[in-house]
């Protein structure tokens, strides 16, 4: 592969961070200085779990919003400057191009969390608790977030390959909430008495995006260890699903008409 | 000029954008007056279900469950004031927070006081009972929470068997301390002991940091320490009667006769009072309230 998806990259992060995207940071400080502030006066034992939970739900949050609304953008936005057109020219493939405009905006929501995850460590220190071992597990959470990240921004880029902005993220966010709900959807299957029902919410579930494989932000806040197993599962599971779907993506865009 | 006055500060915009917030607050002040007398909002949870707020959570259920946990302590704080309150929303906030997040042991806990206590709570034993158990079936380990629910048993239900088998069970959990299997020997041979009492306040005033609990245990302690000082007062007005026939009008009539020392003060610094029956009882301008004895199992409330 050639060097030019990383030159895409790069350009669709300056584009992200001229386009004021790291703003929403401005917010997150603002949230996590009147969360440590105003907790303990308001609530009772739990100051610094609300730091915890209320900043990795927010770097969560937040990240998935910028995923989402950028991301269905990355190509439409391309085609109606009609700046793809004179990219196209250049010797690049549109998969390599496809994989440059991801890696740009995941290389923007690492940047932003990165920071995020400063302001929630400084928040942790404020509420006055020294820190403990536990507080590392901290990290694996926002690295799982990072994950479905990835994962989200890969399917808002492959909508926007063939679908209007607005489509696309309505298309982004169901799956978004269907992958939440992927157990419930199992479950549903079984307890119904059709087997034809049970092998297709089954197979639903293997198919979708099973986001709350993820979501440990309220095992970390209680200080307790995530097996080393769920590391590399949810690593792996992440990596096969982006390949999945950047690779659909390609193959959608590569036969796009762009007449 | 023209280029001045796009690039200079927009003074009139400004104030006009001043004024006009000052007449939305003025209109929505207005409003507010007027709905109070058309409709008095009736307090309740939008969502009473756990399982679809949890459900509806998309994940953040934990944070959720902080949400719902302040909810609960505002709601109680709302109403320690003066006058009968009801606490219909205590307990269902509650477990919608313990159910977003079972291990959200302070919840449990404090919630539990909140739901038993008969002036400063719902008076409600029975749902403290309640969340506490679940809380145990939740963080099975957690010693501290079967302490609790001794604790419920021993002094709001005086059932003390019950209470002696939670101590018991507690004090072999992992990290529990000693006195969790004298309590259980204590509970089960002595009954209810105000002695016993003021040990599980003082461990509980000992145990936290939080300085709301900590004045709840000290008010507890003060009650104690009042109901410990009139049963010692009443004892010797019956002694009093029996020297002189009568009870004595006052105690400082009975410091005369050589059976104090001096009069006594209650933990506010208020002197006690004595009633024609001989029966000693707190200044009224004390604010310290001794509560009801606990009914017995199996009594009606």
């Amino acid at each position: 592969m050639s060097a030019m998806p990383g030159i895409v990259a790069i350009n669709t992060f300056r584009e992200a961070v001229r386009d004021r995207v790291l703003y929403n940071l401005v917010l997150f400080a603002l949230m996590m200085i009147g969360a440590a502030i105003l907790v303990g006066q308001i609530s009772l034992g739990i100051e610094r779990l609300v730091i915890i939970n209320l900043g990795l739900s927010a770097i969560s949050i937040f990240g998935l919003l910028m995923a989402v609304f950028i991301g269905v953008g990355l190509v439409y936005k391309e085609m109606e400057k009609r700046t793809l057109y004179t990219l196209l020219a250049k010797p690049i493939r549109r998969s390599e191009f496809l994989v440059g405009k991801y890696g740009g905006l995941l290389l923007t929501l690492v940047v932003n969390t990165a920071f995020m995850t400063l302001g929630l460590v400084a928040a942790l220190y404020y509420v006055g608790r020294p820190f403990v071992s536990a507080d590392a597990w901290i990290f694996v959470a926002i690295y799982f977030i990072v994950l479905e990240f990835a994962l989200v921004t890969a399917i808002a880029l492959f909508f926007s390959c063939f679908s209007s902005p607005m489509l696309s993220a309505l298309f982004t966010l169901g799956i978004y909430v269907t992958g939440v709900f992927g157990t419930d959807i199992r479950d549903f299957g079984e307890f119904t008495k059709s087997p034809v029902l049970k092998v297709a919410t089954r197979s639903l579930y293997y198919v979708i995006p099973n986001f709350h494989n993820f979501n440990v932000i309220g095992a970390v806040a209680h200080g307790e260890a995530i097996p080393v197993s769920l590391i590399w599962q949810n690593s792996l599971y992440a990596i096969l699903y982006v390949t999945l779907v950047l690779v659909a993506a390609s193959a959608v865009f590569s036969r796009r008409n762009m007449k | 000029m023209s280029r001045l006055r796009a690039t200079g500060v927009p003074w009139a915009a400004l104030a006009a954008i001043v004024m006009l917030f000052g007449l939305i607050a003025a209109m929505q002040a207005r409003i507010d007056a007027d709905a109070r007398g058309f409709a008095v909002q009736k307090e309740e949870l939008l969502l009473s279900s756990p399982t679809a707020i949890q459900k509806l959570s998309l994940g953040y259920d934990s944070l959720l469950a902080d949400i719902y946990w302040t909810r609960a302590v505002q709601y109680y704080g709302s109403r320690l004031g003066p006058g009968k309150h009801n606490f219909d929303l205590l307990y269902p906030l509650l477990d919608v927070a313990t159910t977003l997040d079972p291990k959200l042991i302070v919840a449990y806990r404090f919630g539990a006081i909140f739901l038993s206590e008969q002036v400063l709570g719902a008076n409600r034993t029975d749902l403290a009972i309640k969340l506490v158990k679940r809380g145990i079936e939740a963080n099975p380990d957690n010693w501290r929470l079967s302490g609790d629910l001794g604790f419920l048993y021993y002094w709001r239900m005086k059932d003390y068997s019950d209470s002696a088998a939670v101590y018991l069970d507690g004090s072999k959990k992992p990290g529990a301390p000693p006195w969790m299997k004298l309590m259980a020997a204590r509970v089960a041979a002595m009954g209810g002991s105000i002695d016993t009492s003021r040990m599980i306040w003082s461990q509980v005033y000992e145990s936290t940091q939080d300085p709301r609990i900590r004045k709840m245990a000290l008010k507890e302690l003060e009650e104690l320490k009042a109901q410990d000082d009139e049963q010692h007062l009443d004892e010797l007005a019956a002694d009093y009667r029996k020297r002189f026939g009568r009870f004595p009008v006052s105690i400082e009539e009975m410091r005369k006769a050589g059976f104090l020392p001096q009069v006594p003060v209650d933990a506010e610094g208020y002197p006690y009072r004595l009633g024609a029956d001989g029966k000693s009882r707190l200044d009224p301008r004390s604010p310290i309230v001794i509560e009801a004895p606990p009914k017995p199992p199996g009594a009606s409330n």
